[in-house]
């Protein structure tokens, strides 16, 4: 068979998308596939019959609107979408200019070139997805029809984008920018939001430590109701528990649950600052990823994410005395929970620094991780005394940084011996020697 | 966390590929074209990492974010694809109970297998879908003691599981476990590590 027309396979795509606007999958396929693909099914597809199919039907798949085009006409099919893009959107332009001077806006030559740009950058984007001058020439033309059904059309285009190339920052982006457009104007928002949360979940399980879908993810939290920020909390627990290695799904946890704490504190007034149910959730947290902890050795997320949580508790529950306007039931509460908590962590250390004799998993890292987690701990504690708890959030952590700077913590006399400093030094050393000059310092970074 | 397929494998003291025995595998978190690929891989590599493993060793061969584990009990032997978040206790434990498993259904009749099976295991199967969550196989662990008596031999790589001489990519060319679309497909992802298109 002769090499086909580049046009005529762009047609032939361009039809295709056409004909199945609910392609939800594509796919660049070896030749030999087709065969396969072709076993799989049985009869060959009769869904579109012209004479030209059938010269095209080893290079196009389609069935179960799962697209697959073949390897080997890939790159005269990207030179024709592209220069067909690159010429539609020029007189896409040139036509605007027009319309300016004449001030008229839907005139059937502007409404063919406008259906012109979105076929070709369609095609063009299937083909190469981060063509940023496409993604673009369809934003002009969405936020110039603002039609709702066209800003739900792009949300579907772009999560086809992505079935392939589910770190495409433009097709992420290409949805950021089309919620923000219909956000205002469109009464299912929350059903939005949530097909978008499970879209990142989906492509999450696909692709590992895909940053740019979790990014999107925590993004939507700041649009969602606040029941619905709960309903995803509770919804997600199972996949940060699936995923430990991926410090993705905490972070998102995190966001989620910062949105309630700040909810809770715009909706309550000064002498009520307590929510029980808050409480009870950061708890249930801190309970959960305790025993994460000690079932996966070695995971540093859990760490990282044990450290969010505690800062979160000492931020909203663990304030002092100073807090005259605080029931004094309610301060008792809060000085048994800190002492209770500094015991349970001590008791998390000693049991997560035990090294037993076997390589069976990483407990080496556990330690370092249990350790680290520990001498950071302390120097938390430092401020808590020293200041008898009365910092806002952003001077505690401006002071962090401070005393980070000026080694003034060790001037700190304070009453937390229950931390062995000692211990910590001689078990970093033991577990992770190529830092050994780190942990000399040890003492004096943490006294 | 995902356990992506289990197998259970004859591996010949002369040295020829290890024929399978049992294959259960769950690609439905793979792109629709890439998943008859990625079966091929599963066979290709569980063959190659099971021919490499001396009866009674215990091993783990890391391969970009994931893990396969395997254990040759006196020839008959049981490998694991797992992610690397799947906790390599967890991962043994599995294993050890495919074994027993194996022999409590078939006996050792498997010593006289000589080609590939393509009939499921129901078993395997489901303890595929059960164990996906290592709780699950954190209870065996707690019954299984004998465990920490073999000592496992960590892989960091795939290629250094193979001998002096070989390379993976001359493997993966001579393999009659991969089609051309899969062999395009694994040249495709080294070069791109994996993560862009193709063009």
């Amino acid at each position: 068979m002769d090499e086909p027309d580049p046009l005529e396979l762009l047609n032939h795509l361009e039809g295709i998308l056409e004909s199945d606007p609910l392609i939800d999958e594509i796919g660049f396929i070896h030749p030999s596939q087709f065969v396969l693909l072709n076993e799989d099914v049985g009869t060959p597809s009769t869904s579109v019959d012209s004479v030209q199919t059938t010269n095209f039907r080893t290079l196009f798949w389609i069935r179960d609107h799962k697209l697959g085009i073949s390897t080997k006409v890939l790159f005269p099919l990207y030179v024709a979408a592209k220069n067909a893009f690159v010429e539609a959107y020029k007189n896409y332009k040139l036509l605007q200019r027009d319309d300016k001077h004449a001030s008229m806006c839907c005139s059937s030559s502007s409404l063919s070139l406008e259906s012109e740009l979105m076929k070709h950058s369609r095609a063009l984007l299937i083909l190469s997805c981060d063509f940023g001058t496409a993604w673009n020439s369809r934003k002009l033309v969405l936020s110039k029809k603002q039609s709702l059904s066209m800003f739900m059309n792009e949300l579907i285009f772009s999560s086809v984008i992505l079935s392939h190339s589910p770190k495409s920052e433009q097709a992420w982006s290409q949805r950021r920018w089309v919620i923000k457009m219909i956000a205002g104007n469109c009464s299912n928002l929350q059903e939005i939001m949530e097909r978008e949360s499970e879209l990142v979940k989906k492509l999450a399980e696909r692709s590992k430590m895909n940053y740019r879908a979790w990014y999107h993810r925590c993004w939507l939290v700041s649009y969602m109701s606040v029941e619905q920020v709960l309903q995803e909390f509770n919804k997600s627990r199972e996949w940060a528990g699936l995923h430990v290695a991926d410090n993705s799904c905490f972070h998102y946890r995190e966001r989620l649950m910062l949105r309630l704490f700040e909810e809770s504190e715009h909706s309550q007034d000064q002498d009520a600052s307590f929510d029980p149910e808050l409480h009870k959730l950061l708890k249930d947290e801190f309970n959960w990823v305790e025993k994460l902890i000690k079932r996966y050795v070695g995971r540093e997320a859990l760490w990282l994410h044990r450290r969010f949580l505690l800062t979160c508790w000492i931020r909203y529950f663990a304030c002092g005395d100073h807090d005259r306007s605080l029931a004094s039931n309610q301060r008792n509460i809060r000085a048994v929970d800190i002492d209770m908590l500094i015991d349970n962590e001590l008791e998390l250390f000693r049991s997560c620094t035990i090294l037993p004799d076997s390589d069976f998993e990483d407990y080496q890292a556990q330690a370092t991780f249990a350790a680290t987690y520990m001498v950071w701990l302390k120097r938390v504690l430092c401020f808590i005394y020293f200041f008898n708890l009365a910092v806002s959030f952003e001077l505690f952590t401006q002071l962090i940084l401070y005393v980070l700077n000026q080694q003034l913590a060790g001037a700190l006399a304070i009453d937390i011996q229950k931390v062995e400093t000692s211990r910590v030094k001689s078990l970093l050393t033991n577990v992770c020697p190529e830092k050994s000059l780190l942990w000399n310092y040890l003492p004096e970074l943490c006294m | 966390m995902k356990i992506t397929a289990l197998m259970v494998l004859k591996c010949n003291p002369e040295g020829s590929d290890p024929v399978i025995l049992a294959n259960a595998s769950d690609v439905n978190h793979f792109g629709y074209f890439q998943r008859s690929s990625v079966k091929e891989f599963i066979v290709f590599v569980g063959r190659t990492v099971a021919k490499r493993n001396p009866p009674g060793q215990r091993q783990s061969v890391q391969h970009e974010e994931y893990k396969v584990h395997s254990y040759n009990r006196n020839g008959l032997c049981a490998l694991g694809f797992m992610d690397d978040h799947y906790p390599v206790r967890s991962a043994f434990s599995l294993l050890n109970q495919v074994l027993d498993e194996y022999l409590k259904n078939f006996g050792e009749s498997w010593k006289t297998v000589q080609s590939d099976n393509a009939q499921p295991w129901p078993y395997l199967n489901e303890a595929l879908a059960k164990f996906q969550d290592p709780a699950e196989a954190d209870k065996l662990f707690k019954i299984q003691r004998e465990l920490d008596e073999t000592k496992i031999i960590l892989h960091k790589t795939i290629d250094s599981v193979l001998e002096r001489g070989e390379k993976l990519d001359s493997l993966v060319e001579k393999s009659s476990d991969l089609s051309a679309a899969s062999q395009m497909f694994y040249k495709q992802a080294k070069k791109t590590n994996s993560c862009c298109t193709i063009l």
